[in-house]
């Protein structure tokens, strides 16, 4: 797993603020982010859904602030609309932490394994661009996924497997 | 009342410091042709002016964020109520314009009818809410404590339904982008 602290202190550098819908592959990060509250500069947003998430990191990026979203890949799925007459029609820089729910190891949770067949295929039809994070080269990933987000004024999403952010 | 009579008198109400969040349809255009340029102004994602807003109170603590939204909009995003309500930012205030139909698309009727809004509203326990009959000898003097209110603030307004024949908005959609984030970074 990655620390918590350390992927924080990443997201840190970038973004100003950080909302979404939480999944169990982050509950690690959200711990961290709960606790340490006063002394991290990430402003975290509750949210009850995902295109609401997403509106709220829009109002951030119209304030030429930067904004993560997380949810799960189930989640992902209310967020059509957001992404094609918002985020991509006004062309807004914003990561997505997407948990890559219904692999493996979710074997035992049939509510996922459709979305995690059909995620990536998804992805690709909304023509957002994404990468798998690693628990090896996260940095890089990390460094990577920013920049194409600021090359491409877009929405990027990273996959997180279990594991790579929980334990 | 029409809906874009309050719009319009709004105009001689809001400062320099005050960004507006104009929600799809026939609000957006309204907000573009009757009040000063530039502001948020959506085209599309029904259902989020109200946490677009939210974001842009929490990212600009020094600006006044107003949301106008319809009927059919604000049902949409209902939960964002109760989302912004949780964070109660002082700097915003959400005008909601109701005539209890989806006018943009023709008409339709909505369900708004079925909620009594003003104990709705007062049951998110924020700083001021009102549920109001847009009035024309009245409706100023709503505005006006709506807008100097120092706390987070619902306006509900019930309105009656009629539009102005408006050119579409011209901007392209990353050109509002671009002189809304020229607006709040300069």
């Amino acid at each position: 797993m990655i620390e918590p602290k350390d992927f924080i202190s990443v997201l840190e550098e970038k973004f100003q603020f950080i909302t979404g819908v939480p999944c169990s592959y982050f509950k690690e990060m959200l711990i961290y982010l709960s606790e340490q509250e006063d002394k991290i500069s990430l402003k975290h947003v509750l949210a009850t859904r995902e295109d609401e998430a997403v509106g709220i990191a829009s109002g951030v990026v119209f304030s030429g602030k930067r904004a993560l979203v997380y949810m799960q890949n189930s989640g992902f799925a209310n967020i059509g609309d957001a992404l094609t007459s918002l985020t991509e029609l006004y062309k807004l820089p914003m990561l997505f932490l997407i948990s890559y729910r219904g692999l493996e190891s979710d074997r035992g949770f049939p509510e996922h394994s459709i979305m995690g067949e059909v995620t990536e295929p998804i992805l690709k039809a909304y023509n957002i661009p994404y990468l798998v994070l690693t628990k090896e080269n996260w940095k890089e990933d990390m460094t990577k996924a920013i920049e194409m987000m600021e090359e491409k004024s877009s929405a990027i999403a990273v996959l997180i497997k279990n594991g790579v952010l929980s334990k | 009342m029409k809906g874009f009579d309050v719009i319009t008198a709004l105009k001689e109400l809001i400062s320099e410091n005050v960004i507006i969040v104009s929600s799809n349809g026939n609000i957006s255009r309204e907000v573009f042709n009757l009040l000063p340029q530039p502001q948020v102004y959506l085209r599309g994602s029904m259902g989020l002016p109200v946490p677009i807003g939210l974001g842009l109170a929490l990212a600009n603590p020094d600006k006044q964020i107003l949301v106008i939204t319809g009927d059919g909009n604000f049902l949409m995003g209902f939960n964002s109520s109760v989302t912004t309500a949780f964070y109660k930012p002082k700097n915003l205030k959400i005008l909601i314009l109701d005539n209890n139909k989806y006018f943009t698309t023709g008409g339709q009727e909505t369900v708004s009818s079925a909620l009594d809004f003003g104990s709705f509203l007062n049951s998110l326990n924020i700083g001021y809410s009102e549920s109001k009959q847009a009035k024309k000898e009245k409706v100023k003097n709503n505005l006006i404590e709506f807008l100097k209110s120092k706390s987070f603030s619902i306006l509900h307004l019930q309105i009656d339904s009629g539009k102005l024949q408006l050119e579409n908005i011209p901007w392209q959609p990353k050109e509002i982008t671009q002189r809304i984030v020229e607006r709040l970074t300069k």
